[in-house]
């Protein structure tokens, strides 16, 4: 288990980026977790939130231990087959790791104004706005309404079914 | 020192030197002491306040301004995982107490503050049924309750107009009642989807009982339906024990004194509670004095401090001569189905919880392969960052799917919660921790919990059918959670009621009977659970209780 005060490296960055790039790729014309310059803000979310960091620098000291990574001279060497390979074995060996890291990674994509765009979602907190529902139609209790009652009546005496 | 406070008063406290209070006047001797201002302590607080006691309620947490709460941030959704996180351990405020729950099924979920986990709860308020309270005599498990519906039935009104209910009469699956203060929470697209579809299979459904106001009520104003009620509501319109008891009670000279931890009930040579000490922001120790102390702290706090409350004359924890305090430990287990209906979008619009709830499940039928039931409650969809994390299931799955696996989901999810009754059981306990404490360096509760095999069945149950009603309303993906761990809303049965001392803590009037001026009011005297949620009915109680006071101990009032 590693410090969670190590601070990353300019190659664990570089690790960083193309693993988020893997875990949400492109979409459309928007680039992957990646490629929209997020790795920065993980990192900042990850000091914030301690209990996620361990998460990050595990996965990413797994990923520099992967024998594959080690023999090809690095993560970023390998193609992209054999990056998703070294993912999914952190993932089967690491998954409590693992589910955090990839937390970390959703928190900070889809908080991304770029991203709300995309997905269609309006960009703005809950309040003060709220939404619109149709008002209430009383009428939709038309069929429930005509059943019998049949919750189970308990008299104080014997305590009948109804 | 800490002082009565209020929530304007809150914003500007200072904290002043620290004066601890030894030696009582009689003017600084509370008639009622309550421990912990949430649901039920500000229900007591209220009505005994009514009633010419001085009330005194020591509260670990604080007052919440509602203009603070994290739906008014861009950031909401993260707020909502960590800072405003449901389960204190993840939380990690200094007001939490941590809880040892690496040997439970479920996790325990709680607030500390002025209006305790009114302040984070979905407001779902449906009541017990009359076979709640009597499963012993009618299906032969648990026990009876010492009290039946009938003998609820006005307080539960009572609490309805204090909270503030939405809804509607004529539910056939529960007994007829008074009318609903307000009319119910439109059901919106989605949930009127889903109702057509309990109406083609023949089952019930009802818009769920909700204290969230669909109109305006008592000043404050109506839902905007924003979606996630679970984090504190901006405009008061979702009910919570600082905006609508708390500020009665004080107009009717309740205190409430915020940052005080209690740590132990006092006890004199009779045996009986002579105040609690507590302690400050800054570790100073402090005792209220009183004349009677009302426990309040919910269903995992309640019996830790009772438990930490060892004296010559409770040798074994305070109240705790049955043995039962800590011990029948019960959660509503929750098995969650979600259906992805394409014919639905923007599932997000409207409170997240709450929409109908089904009790097609809900009474014993001896036709299936457990003893008592569940209910459906039927939940939206939410915010981006909870939809790709999954809700109560796997998240969206990272790589080359992960966009469609998202796009299948978002705004296209919809929950049924099947929530069950769970039976007490003695193993299932909240103990002392001996290694973990809060931050003052007291003990933190341990939860033992195993869920058991009638849970399952019904649990398994619950998801069989959830997917038949899914799948009537055109679901193309049906995603199930046979368990959902971190579902721990509802915290009941350690320290139950009675007419026996040597199966019970505390009689049908919530007195204890180890010692005659201590009152349990929270869900710990739960005999057993319903499978409902158990706010409206723990509140009642409460309610009950101080009734019994105001009318039948006068001896407490000074």
């Amino acid at each position: 288990m590693p410090t969670t005060d190590r601070q990353l490296t300019d190659v664990d960055r570089v690790v960083l980026t193309r693993v988020m790039d893997l875990i949400i790729p492109p979409a459309g014309d928007l680039p992957g977790a990646g490629g929209l310059g997020l790795a920065e803000r993980l990192e900042r979310a990850s000091v914030r939130y301690g209990r996620l960091r361990s998460g990050l620098l595990t996965v990413l000291d797994a990923m520099s231990l992967d024998i594959a990574s080690r023999i090809e001279g690095g993560f970023a060497a390998l193609d992209e087959e054999r990056q998703i390979a070294a993912i999914t074995t952190v993932e089967s060996d690491l998954p409590i790791q693992f589910s955090e890291f990839v937390e970390l990674v959703y928190e900070t994509y889809y908080t991304d104004s770029r991203v709300y765009e995309r997905i269609g979602w309006a960009g703005r907190p809950p309040q003060p706005e709220g939404f619109d529902l149709e008002p209430w139609d009383p009428a939709i209790l038309e069929k429930v309404r005509k059943r019998e009652p049949f919750w189970r009546e308990v008299s104080q005496v014997g305590y009948a079914l109804r | 020192m800490n002082e009565a406070s209020t929530p304007d008063q809150e914003e500007q406290t200072i904290i002043a030197p620290e004066i601890t209070t030894d030696g009582q006047s009689a003017s600084n001797v509370a008639d009622i002491l309550i421990v912990g201002a949430g649901a039920s302590g500000a229900a007591v607080a209220w009505r005994l306040a009514q009633a010419g006691f001085s009330v005194v309620c020591l509260e670990q947490g604080r007052w919440i301004n509602p203009a603070f709460y994290p739906t008014t941030e861009q950031n909401w959704e993260i707020l909502g995982r960590h800072e405003w996180n449901w389960d204190p351990n993840k939380r990690g405020n200094p007001e939490d107490y941590p809880v040892n729950d690496s040997e439970s099924d479920i996790t325990p979920l709680m607030f500390a503050a002025v209006g305790g986990s009114t302040i984070h709860w979905t407001a779902h308020t449906p009541r017990f049924h009359p076979s709640d309270f009597r499963v012993k005599t009618l299906d032969g498990v648990a026990d009876d309750w010492p009290l039946t519906y009938d003998d609820l039935d006005p307080y539960y009104d009572m609490n309805d107009m204090m909270m503030g209910c939405s809804g509607i009469n004529g539910d056939p699956a529960v007994p007829p009642r008074s009318p609903r203060p307000m009319p119910p929470i439109p059901l919106g697209k989605d949930g009127e989807h889903m109702a057509a579809a309990f109406d083609r299979l023949g089952w019930h459904w009802w818009p769920s009982d909700n204290y969230v106001n669909s109109v305006p009520y008592k000043g404050r104003d109506a839902c905007n339906y924003c979606g996630p009620v679970g984090f504190g509501c901006t405009r008061k319109a979702k009910s919570s024990t600082d905006v609508n008891y708390w500020p009665e009670a004080i107009r009717l000279g309740a205190v409430i004194k915020t940052h005080a931890r209690v740590s132990e009930i006092t006890i004199g040579a009779d045996g009986r509670a002579t105040g609690a000490n507590y302690l400050d922001r800054a570790g100073n120790v402090h005792h209220q004095a009183a004349r009677s102390v009302v426990m309040a702290g919910n269903g995992i706090g309640t019996p830790r401090l009772l438990l930490m409350s060892k004296s010559d004359a409770h040798p074994d924890g305070l109240l705790n001569s049955s043995g039962l305090v800590g011990k029948n430990l019960m959660f509503h287990p929750y098995a969650m189905t979600t259906g992805l209906i394409p014919d639905l979008s923007e599932t997000w619009k409207g409170p997240m919880g709450n929409i109908l709830m089904s009790q097609e499940f809900y009474e014993t039928d001896p036709h299936r392969d457990f003893v008592r039931g569940y209910a459906y409650q039927l939940n939206r969809g939410s915010g981006p960052l909870f939809t790709a994390l999954g809700g109560a299931h796997q998240p969206v799955e990272w790589g080359a799917g992960h966009h469609e696996d998202f796009a299948e989901r978002f705004g296209h999810n919809i929950t049924l919660a099947g929530i069950g009754e769970d039976l007490p059981e003695e193993h299932n306990t909240v103990t002392l921790d001996e290694q973990l404490t809060d931050s003052s360096g007291l003990p933190a509760p341990k939860i033992n919990y195993t869920l058991s095999e009638n849970s399952r069945s019904m649990m398994d149950h619950s998801i069989k059918s959830a997917t038949t009603v899914l799948q009537e309303a055109g679901a193309t993906r049906i995603m199930a959670n046979p368990l959902l761990r971190g579902g721990g809303w509802h915290l009941m049965g350690t320290a139950r009621m009675g007419d026996d001392p040597e199966r019970s803590v505390v009689d049908k009037w919530c007195q204890a009977h180890d010692a005659d001026n201590v009152f349990i009011v929270d869900g710990s005297v739960f005999v057993t659970a319903g499978a409902v949620n158990p706010t409206p009915t723990l509140q009642a109680i409460a309610l009950r209780a101080a009734d019994y006071i105001a009318h039948e101990r006068d001896d407490l009032k000074g």
